[in-house]
């Protein structure tokens, strides 16, 4: 099975854009110079026609129904195909600290102040962009439910990593609303 | 000449061996006939098997992952099949059945991290350009609703149909305490025949 682009070509519904801007804001969260790692990698990964600079990039992120400023505008199938390969090659880099989190074998406090300083990273991100009054951005700073859904989206960037993470993370974003 | 392929991440390594099939025209460095495979799990002592074994290893793990990706995972693997992984308290249950008569299953229990670097390492085998293996996998495709229903708590998702069922009834029950019209023939009640 090839690491090539399947032929369907849909548009990603608007939780799928929601989900996919919430993993890029985890990557911002572990890693304090992820806004500009993905402004390198886009332009490294040859989108410079798609998102010729860092604001075309962050307004594409605008679409996110989550966002203070959404935008309506709809994102291309080939916007958001860059849009996973720049989280894959995210994912990827972070691999290491996103395995960290999710191991059972690491010294529980240890890793429960990691946890704890991811979240808290994640909860300024989320405040500083996202809209308070929508109900997934409230279930995403509630304390108990907050910790579920990050550790999920992490869970998510760990699978979507490697060679075979760009074409698993785009069908999952893909899949039907519930 | 024997060729070996590894592929590796912290947890685990995978390690692939076999000759080109050189009747379909394959170049000296490509594997195209496995004769071995073997698999070390962190903590676990290594195991064996054939090509069926990596197989089924891929045809239960990728799909798993698949799922657990989009928030559903669901058990892998048929009865009958040597690899089997099911969701179990927070972990992921791997089944090993050997081929051989009297051994019982093995059964591994991965935590998130070590059923990453497992299929890491099993995107790496079947990605692989120097193993010309024709490995069969269900293609990845977007889960459907019937597929993603479990995702929902049952409460939530019958919250919007038994809303609707409660406000109809309600509304039924207010027409009907409401006074029927009368008839139109009939004159209405003059205050005088009070007197």
């Amino acid at each position: 099975m090839a690491d090539a682009p399947a032929p369907l070509q849909t548009p990603l519904s608007r939780r799928g854009i929601e989900r996919l801007d919430l993993m890029l804001l985890c990557a911002e969260a572990l890693d304090l110079n992820g806004g500009e790692a993905m402004v390198w990698l886009s332009e490294e990964m040859g989108f410079r026609d798609l998102f010729p600079n860092r604001v075309e990039l962050w307004k594409r992120r605008c679409s996110n129904p989550l966002r203070r400023n959404t935008r309506r505008a709809a994102l291309k199938p080939e916007e958001t195909d860059a849009l996973i390969r720049i989280l894959n090659a995210l994912a990827e880099r972070l691999y290491p600290m996103l395995r960290t989190l999710l191991s059972s074998a690491e010294p529980p406090e240890l890793n429960q102040q990691r946890w704890d300083l991811f979240r808290s990273r994640l909860k300024e991100l989320v405040q500083e962009r996202l809209n308070p009054r929508r109900g997934g951005v409230q279930r995403l700073l509630d304390p108990q439910e907050g910790a579920e859904l990050s550790r999920e989206l992490v869970q998510a960037m760990a699978l979507s990593a490697g060679e075979g993470g760009f074409e698993r993370l785009r069908a999952s974003l893909l899949d039907a609303a519930v | 000449m024997k060729l070996t392929s590894r592929y590796e991440q912290t947890s685990c390594r995978l390690v692939v061996e076999g000759l080109p099939d050189l009747s379909a025209g394959q170049d000296s460095g490509t594997i195209g006939i496995v004769t071995g495979f073997s698999m070390g799990l962190a903590g676990h002592t290594e195991l064996e098997g054939q090509r069926e074994h990596l197989q089924a290893l891929l045809a239960a793990v990728i799909p798993y992952a698949r799922h657990l990706l989009s928030g559903v995972p669901r058990a892998f693997g048929a009865a009958d099949a040597p690899v089997a992984i099911e969701p179990s308290q927070g972990r992921h249950q791997l089944e090993l059945r050997s081929s051989q008569p009297d051994t019982p299953a093995l059964q591994v229990q991965l935590d998130d991290a070590e059923l990453s670097d497992l299929v890491r390492c099993l995107d790496q085998v079947r990605l692989d350009q120097r193993l010309a293996i024709p490995f069969e996998l269900p293609e990845l495709h977007p889960l459907s609703r019937k597929e993603l229903r479990h995702r929902q708590p049952l409460l939530r998702r019958l919250a919007a149909p038994v809303a609707g069922v409660a406000a109809l009834l309600l509304s039924a029950a207010l027409v009907s305490l409401a006074p029927t019209p009368k008839p139109p023939g009939s004159a209405p009640a003059s205050p005088s025949s009070t007197k």
